[in-house]
């Protein structure tokens, strides 16, 4: 029997027994449909996350700390979830550092493939206000290079260069903040950014600065909504000043971590390898989306399990239909066995019998499932999305619809192997007497 | 053409041992017309099923065309129910679900013919029984003579060497009977295949060139009676 008269007589047998099928399948477009948008719903939130990483941290670009063990990620090293971490005699903190020497960032800086070396600079802002109003607002300062805020996307103004001083550019979520109806209303604005020195965090006593900034731009709204970046020159002031340290950043006393961008991503590994092999600490991007994939794949398994536990229920379903189908048809199959079937393919019969009712359910399923993911992506546009509208909160990769159809049709498939066991033993007198 | 030496088919009820077969030797020709004829349980079905590949011998060979069916496997059997052996039913076993055609084109099917291929040899098998007019029917459309003639070409439709007929007319009336035995003696003699034909009634049974008598799983004492065609 070919494979096309193996499907003709699957469907048409389907068609035989309408409701049957329908119900059968409909538990199996229940599996797979939930499977496929709770995991579409998992990878959405998964690459908004790893988007919003790449413009902090693109993959280009290595954070080095002095500390071998600076950034130990996993749930161990973040004291979450895993087991506790030895400590060996000559290790310290992960999270102490001291400065860099200055032979360590030439061994960086020299390195084969490394493009530029900056210093990361640590900085906090108390808060910001706009000159003209006395509304403070929390706002998290960043000081960083021009070519990780060349990522950002403006809505309005201009970019910083490196040496650029007294400019800024803020994040989209303080045009409302500062009550201005047009992201171009806030150029030209004077932003007052007031710090406080770091010992404010113990509750020592601390001074505090205004130092002012022109707004030049305007970022796109990201998950980043208090941010507030300014200069590398600008930021090594102000850390100057936060740490109450005149000499930070300077050869008296070098950055403790580093921002060094590789000429290609491709690079980034590899460069991170030879930097571990000077004892100090290297932190790719590739590790944090590594971590963040981790946590993702873990919510998505979980998720998934209600998905698995439906098509799991379905297939007792199609085990019944199945078997009932076999006790229909207990004369038809004497017939075909009369006329020339041989128990495999009788076997394969009701194997594709079951395969179809999977690949349906499956089809269905994501189908249903990727309507269903169009309408959430479109309610959460205009609700509580609506300032990210390049964001789909459910996505559908093509291995998603592929792999959900193909497990439904899988688990169809195993559920229909008993039935069709069953089916090709008959022995084909007992099954022609069959009333 | 067909050799059976010291045949038994034996089934078990609790302890009680039934032989259905009992030690049956026969030789029957090629292009032979051979009536089986006995009481209710004297083995005539169990014999034909055996001889059509569709039950297995407790003992014994049973060689159709050079083929000891005795020692066959599943896929050999399947493969000669399919090209060598035709099968006649008394309750027609037609596919309720199934056009006329399409029940007459099911071995083919198993026998991976094209779909195209296949309506062409089965509309030719309609044809030979003067069925065409009513190809698109179900069975539940035909009458009971439409029905056997639907079946009978079914079992010609891929040229057997053998027709096994059982009890082909049980459900016909006698004006139906007739045809369908002249049809059945008809194409098989035409085709030269060996016709086995299991009959209460010794009114068809007469019509073949030898009529073999079954009693308890035997073959009777009787000589053979031998009709001329």
């Amino acid at each position: 029997m070919t494979i096309a008269d193996l499907l003709r007589s699957a469907f048409s047998n389907l068609r035989r027994r309408k409701l049957r099928s329908f119900l059968t399948i409909f538990a199996v477009v229940i599996g797979a449909g939930l499977v496929s948008l709770l995991v579409s719903l998992g990878i959405g939130a998964q690459e908004f996350l790893t988007a919003q990483i790449r413009a902090t941290m693109p993959p280009d670009v290595l954070i080095v700390g002095s500390n071998p063990n600076a950034f130990q990620i996993g749930f161990g090293g973040m004291g979450f979830g895993g087991s506790p971490q030895e400590l060996s005699e000559d290790e310290s903190s992960p999270y102490s550092l001291s400065p860099l020497t200055l032979e360590e960032i030439d061994s960086v800086r020299n390195l084969e493939h490394v493009e530029r070396v900056d210093p990361y600079i640590m900085v906090s802002a108390d808060s910001v206000r706009l000159q003209n109003s006395e509304k403070r607002f929390r706002a998290q300062l960043s000081a960083l290079p021009d070519y990780i805020i060349r990522n950002k996307e403006l809505v309005a103004g201009q970019y910083l260069d490196d040496y650029s001083q007294g400019g800024c550019i803020i994040a989209n979520q303080y045009l409302e903040s500062f009550g201005l109806e047009q992201a171009e209303d806030a150029v030209g604005q004077e932003l007052v950014i007031q710090v406080g020195q770091m010992t404010s965090f113990i509750g020592l006593p601390t001074k505090t600065k205004d130092y002012n900034f022109e707004i030049v731009g305007v970022a796109e709204k990201t998950l980043s909504s208090t941010q507030v970046m300014i200069s590398l020159t600008d930021g090594k002031e102000i850390a100057r000043f936060w740490a109450n340290a005149p000499d930070l950043y300077t050869d008296e006393i070098p950055p403790a971590l580093l921002q060094v961008k590789v000429e290609d991503s491709q690079y980034a590994e590899q460069v991170a390898g030879a930097i571990e092999g000077y004892e100090l600490g290297a932190l790719t991007s590739a590790d944090v989306l590594g971590l963040v994939g981790n946590i993702f794949g873990i919510i998505q398994a979980v998720l998934s399990v209600f998905g698995l536990i439906a098509l799991g229920v379905a297939s007792l379903g199609i085990i019944n239909t199945l078997i009932m189908a076999i006790y229909e048809r207990t004369r038809e199959i004497g017939v075909m066995k009369a006329v020339g079937a041989s128990q495999r393919t009788i076997r394969l019969l009701f194997t594709i019998e079951g395969g179809v009712i999977g690949l349906l359910g499956g089809i269905i399923g994501v189908a249903i499932a990727y309507g269903l993911g169009f309408i959430i992506n479109h309610v959460s546009h205009t609700t509580f999305l609506e300032d990210f509208e390049t964001f789909d909160i459910s996505l559908f990769p093509w291995w998603l619809v592929a792999g959900v159809i193909a497990l439904s049709t899988l688990i169809a498939l195993l559920a229909a192997l008993y039935p069709a066991h069953r089916a090709s033993k008959l022995n084909p007198i007992d099954a022609l007497r069959y009333e | 053409m067909i050799e059976l030496h010291d045949v038994w088919r034996q089934y078990h009820m609790g302890d009680e041992t039934i032989n259905a077969l009992a030690g049956i030797d026969l030789d029957i020709d090629k292009g032979e017309f051979v009536s089986i004829t006995g009481p209710s349980g004297s083995g005539k079905s169990t014999l034909l099923n055996i001889i059509g590949g569709l039950d297995s011998p407790t003992k014994g060979s049973v060689v159709v065309d050079g083929q000891d069916l005795s020692k066959a496997s599943d896929r050999e059997l399947s493969i000669y129910r399919n090209k060598k052996a035709g099968f006649v039913f008394q309750t027609f076993n037609l596919q309720p679900t199934y056009t006329a055609l399409e029940n007459v084109a099911l071995p083919l099917v198993f026998a991976r013919v094209p779909l195209k291929k296949r309506n062409e040899i089965a509309r030719d098998a309609l044809a030979t029984v003067e069925l065409t007019e009513r190809m698109g029917h179900t069975p539940g459309e035909l009458s009971g003579g439409e029905r056997q003639r639907a079946a009978i070409a079914r079992a010609l439709v891929n040229d057997p060497k053998i027709l096994l007929a059982d009890e082909p007319t049980g459900n016909l009336d006698s004006r139906t009977s007739n045809l369908i035995v002249e049809l059945l003696i008809r194409l098989s003699h035409e085709r030269g295949i060996t016709l086995l034909l299991v009959t209460h009634d010794m009114r068809i049974a007469e019509n073949a060139n030898r009529v073999v008598h079954m009693l308890d799983g035997r073959i009777s004492g009787a000589p053979d009676k031998k009709v001329a065609t």
